[in-house]
């Protein structure tokens, strides 16, 4: 078996990582990848699992929820083994001190030193990218914009969460644990991999084009030069006061290539809206209106499978905003069951990242 | 002459995907997520400085070379 997953809902972190290690101790695991909720102690779970695991690869992060093949969890840690069978080689590098400069060009200087190739002319059906990011440093827009500048490759992951605490999140690699810094890797998959991204959501016929912005507090001051809260319930078709209500069915989208990227509105502050990620003044954003999560996800899934034939592994990075409309329909096991048949570790991010920073989606690496 | 805006993204585009129809699709999304949507601009768009400044930017930290 290339690649196993298993979870844990041990209480302590010693009899977690002790469970985990007993299904996933391949000799030949390349690389661990785990996601844990904050629950556990961030420091003390990293040292183990790069203990448990050494000398494979491992890297992981802090969640607001977790998903595993046929699952949504809570308070538990879920992981994936990825053995030399699936992943030739891998690099991961430690971004730190985010918030005093997204500094890529180290990093990605330590990946052309290992694969002996330039960032530029590495091929992207032959090398993916991996990224955890603290989900509290509002530092992804940056961090994404900077690595699609120095490469071609797809980097694809998600923002670290901390169980709606909004506290502090942790990033983790090789037993060490981080905040305020994000885990990029390259990967050198020995089979043949894809990169998905689904949300659900259709765009509406009205265009909101935010004519004054704050980008360092992801805040839109206005829409077609008025107050953003005003334009915003006039789209929606409600009072100011009630457009709060609005935001998970009607967030906003950038349409680009013929592909929604989301951007979701978190609050309003007086005649301003401050939104998950951010939206850059002379945006044209269109309105959405979310469509079935159960059906668009199984779709893609039914694509990408249809596409390589078979999967034998999946990394979901699910918006925490798609779990909790899902936990408010009562749709939750069902979504876990979507991925029953497929190896699968998850977890719910604070954000996810592909081509930039999108929320309320879900991105996913996917191998044959 | 109008149009230089739709000819500098059409030589980043151009340069950056190598003819690649994935980074094709990939490179006019990032731009569009930089605030410059390729879908904006023809032959006959205005050259504005601003955004003009902007894509020479771009081109120097894109590592590219456009004339």
């Amino acid at each position: 078996m290339g690649i196993t997953v298993a979870y844990s809902t041990q209480g302590s972190v010693e009899a977690a990582v002790h469970e985990l290690r007993g299904v996933l101790s391949a000799s030949t695991t390349r690389m661990v990848i785990f996601f844990a909720s904050s629950a556990y102690d961030p420091y003390q779970i990293s040292a183990r699992m790069h203990r448990a695991f050494a000398p494979a690869t491992v890297i992981g992060s802090t969640t607001a929820g977790e998903i595993v093949s046929g699952h949504m969890l809570k308070n538990s840690v879920v992981a994936m083994a990825l053995t030399s069978e699936v992943i030739q080689d891998v690099k991961v590098e430690v971004i730190e001190h985010l918030s005093e400069g997204i500094a890529v060009e180290r990093a990605f200087s330590g990946f052309q030193t290992h694969f002996k190739t330039s960032m530029q002319a590495m091929n992207p059906d032959e090398y993916v990218g991996l990224v955890l990011v603290d989900g509290l440093s509002r530092a992804e827009e940056k961090l994404m914009d900077r690595i699609g500048d120095l490469t071609n490759i797809f980097f694809v992951g998600g923002s670290a969460g901390d169980d709606l605490h909004f506290s502090e999140t942790y990033v983790f690699a090789e037993g060490n644990a981080y905040t305020n810094a994000a885990i990029v890797g390259v990967l050198c998959p020995a089979v043949e991999f894809r990169v998905v991204k689904t949300q659900s959501f259709c765009t509406l016929p009205k265009t909101l084009i935010a004519t004054k912005v704050n980008e360092a507090h992801r805040e839109v001051l206005e829409f077609n030069h008025r107050p953003a809260v005003q334009v915003y319930a006039e789209a929606v078709d409600c009072p100011v006061d009630e457009v709060p209500q609005h935001f998970f069915e009607h967030p906003v989208g950038l349409v680009a290539d013929g592909e929604i990227f989301v951007r979701s509105p978190q609050q309003t502050q007086e005649t301003s809206m401050v939104f998950y990620c951010n939206v850059l003044e002379g945006m044209e954003l269109s309105l959405l209106k979310s469509t079935d999560i159960l059906r668009d996800t199984r779709k893609a899934l039914e694509d990408v499978h249809r596409e390589l034939g078979t999967i034998s592994g999946l990394i979901n990075f699910n918006c925490i905003l798609r779990t909790l409309e899902l936990e408010q329909k009562g749709r939750i096991s069902e979504y876990g069951k979507l991925f029953a048949d497929i190896p699968m570790i998850g977890f719910s991010t604070y954000g996810e990242e592909y081509l930039g920073h999108i929320n309320q989606t879900a991105t996913m690496l996917v191998f044959k | 002459m109008a149009g230089e805006i739709k000819q500098m993204i059409d030589r980043i585009i151009e340069q950056r995907s190598q003819g690649n129809p994935a980074l094709v699709s990939s490179t006019r999304i990032k731009l569009v997520m930089k605030g410059i949507n390729p879908d904006k601009f023809n032959q006959d768009s205005a050259n504005d400085p601003v955004i003009l400044a902007k894509l020479q930017t771009l081109v120097q930290e894109l590592g590219l070379t456009i004339p």
